[in-house]
């Protein structure tokens, strides 16, 4: 009987694609759609996470030999690894989809709980991401550690960033956007914190006076914003003139026993990695698109009032311009420190293009709203930093569970990884307790901060009130209530 | 003028064509839901929108402008979740192709 328990667990609870089906099933079902769409649904969301692991294969395949003809173009040794990121989601990592169902639920406990919290987090793919990240991250410094223990402390740990994130960037999101109907909820957050606030700190311009949208990009440059294609372009570029320098062994070493021309198959790769990343993006929002709803249909149901948090670009059509001015500054500076990582002998590191944009774009639009178009430049510069400082970083840091995590990250992912990659150095040698210490201590300082910010809320409303009965002008009550975001911002 | 197509093919875009763009195929469900046209609304990236053929495209500006003339009704949206609003710029766009 254990046995057959056993094999159930191993065979199927184990295997990602199936727990995914589990949790869409489930969604399908609750949402009482009928009996083709929850059959229908359940395959695709199974199907995706199959085609995201085919695409992580193909993207790993063209980064690998990316890797080496770049690392050998400069006379370095190409970046080591142990594991890979398929083989840790086959491995420890098979519980994410746990993490992120379970996570979800502890998130909408939490925001029940606490009015101070008035979001719900609804960008799938970074609830993918993110939840990998706690994982590998609490592996990489506790080493083995039981599945169920991996999924309720990473459950509880990711349920406090899906509830605090929207929150730090809200006073700069409110003064992005004008309005709070939604959040935000994106793992640039720190991009947006450090270009809004650094631009302001540092006095780049006036937010009308230099208003990026006054300025015209040329046309020419508009189909950068296609991510296949800038992918491609980069990676095909960088590996072609790579080519033309690297060693000729380790050229044919990595060519195997193609019969191609070196710069014929250097392209063919570049463009694999491009096209393995395409194929990634295909599996994860064909699964998405059967379990968001669902999230979004249980949340809207057991918690009335709370406000969606949405992905970066719902902030896009405020500043499209400044998009492209940060995309393009973070782009160009992570570019030249490739260059200077790779002269120095330190590091090769891989252009992400996704991340170049979408941080690139998070950090000129908050830029912009705080200092106009100079502060979009800062804030795609900040980003091009982060990038190339975190991926050379990180790579080694999780080159025993996912290093290729380190080449598709957010901000936000190094954040929130390195803290728990330090915590877990001072407190792996209390093995398992060490892990509860750091998921309580997460639950305990997020409660503490949702109570401050709670009562602060309502000592607003209160002055509010006070304010509104000695029929004072409304513009003070107004600038009460937001006391705390226009401190922030203004 | 041409008769409706049924169901009516719509697609949400955005640039990686998970996040928005879903957000966005939901506030579309409401909104085809309201006005009674059954409509199959899916949601993908820049780069696939561009091999599909479908009725109706939404999404932000910013891409809207690379998928001009790309299907009948183009429509763009500055809001994700303000279903009002879409409505308001679906029902005359829809009503031009003589589909309402």
């Amino acid at each position: 009987m254990l046995s057959i328990l056993e094999g159930v667990a191993n065979n199927i609870f184990s295997q990602v694609p199936i727990l995914i089906g589990l949790i869409a099933c489930l969604g399908l079902i609750l949402q009482r759609k009928p009996i083709e769409d929850v059959v229908g649904g359940t395959i695709r969301a199974i199907v995706g996470v199959v085609i995201l692991t085919i695409g992580i294969d193909i993207f790993v395949g063209g980064l690998v030999a990316f890797q080496a003809v770049v690392s050998s173009a400069f006379g370095l040794e190409p970046p080591k690894s142990e594991s890979t990121l398929n083989e840790f989601l086959a491995g420890p990592g098979s519980v994410v989809p746990l993490i992120i169902a379970v996570g979800f639920l502890i998130h909408l406990i939490v925001v029940r709980i606490f009015p101070a919290a008035r979001y719900v987090y609804l960008t799938g793919h970074l609830m993918l991401w993110m939840s990998i990240v706690i994982a590998a991250s609490l592996i990489e410094a506790f080493g083995d550690v039981e599945p169920w223990i991996l999924v309720v402390a990473s459950a509880l740990i990711i349920a406090c960033y899906w509830t605090l994130q929207p929150l730090w960037i809200a006073p700069l999101m409110k003064k992005l956007m004008g309005h709070d109907q939604f959040g935000l909820a994106h793992t640039d957050s720190t991009i947006g914190l450090l270009s809004g606030y650094g631009a302001k700190a540092l006095k780049l311009g006036n937010p009308e006076k230099h208003d990026s949208e006054k300025l015209k990009l040329p046309r020419q440059i508009s189909f950068f914003k296609d991510i296949n294609v800038s992918t491609a372009l980069v990676i095909s570029v960088i590996m072609l003139i790579a080519i033309a320098f690297a060693d000729a062994n380790v050229v044919s070493e990595q060519m195997g026993d193609s019969s191609l021309l070196p710069w014929a198959w250097g392209l063919l790769q570049a463009l694999r990695f491009a096209a393995g990343i395409a194929i990634l993006l295909f599996g994860v929002r064909t699964f998405l698109a059967e379990i968001i709803p669902a999230f979004k249909g249980i949340a809207d149901k057991l918690l009335p009032g709370t406000k969606p948090a949405l992905d970066i670009p719902v902030t896009f059509p405020k500043a499209p311009t400044a998009v492209m001015i940060g995309f393009l500054s973070s782009t160009v500076v992570f570019l030249i420190f490739m260059m200077v990582f790779a002269s120095a002998g330190w590091f090769v590191l891989v252009p992400p293009m996704i991340m170049l944009f979408f941080g690139g774009g998070a950090g000129g639009v908050f830029g912009n709203a705080v200092a106009g178009w100079r502060g979009a430049v800062f804030g795609g510069v900040v980003n091009g930093i982060v990038l190339s400082l975190g991926q050379w970083i990180s790579w080694g840091l999780y080159s025993a569970t996912a290093p290729e995590l380190a080449a598709l990250a957010d901000a936000d992912w190094y954040g929130v990884g390195w803290t728990l990659l330090g915590l877990g150095s001072v407190l792996a040698p209390l093995g398992e307790f060490g892990i509860w210490i750091i998921a309580g201590g997460v639950v305990a300082i997020t409660c503490v901060i949702l109570v401050i910010l709670g009562k602060r809320q309502r000592t607003a409303q209160r002055n509010e009130a006070n304010a509104a009965n000695e029929t004072t002008s409304t513009r003070q009550t107004d600038a009460a209530a937001d006391a705390q975001p226009d401190a922030a911002t203004n | 003028m041409t008769t409706r197509p049924e169901p009516l093919e719509v697609l949400a875009v955005c640039g990686l064509g998970m996040g928005t763009s879903l957000i966005l195929k939901m506030t579309a469900d409401t909104v085809f839901d309201r006005l009674g046209i059954r409509a199959r609304v899916t949601n993908t990236d820049l780069s696939s929108a561009r091999g599909m053929s479908v009725d109706v495209l939404v999404g932000q500006g910013m891409h809207m402008s690379e998928l001009v003339g790309m299907a009948p009704v183009v429509v763009t949206v500055d809001d994700f979740i303000d279903d009002a609003a879409l409505e308001a710029k679906l029902v005359p766009a829809l009503t031009e192709q003589g589909w309402l």
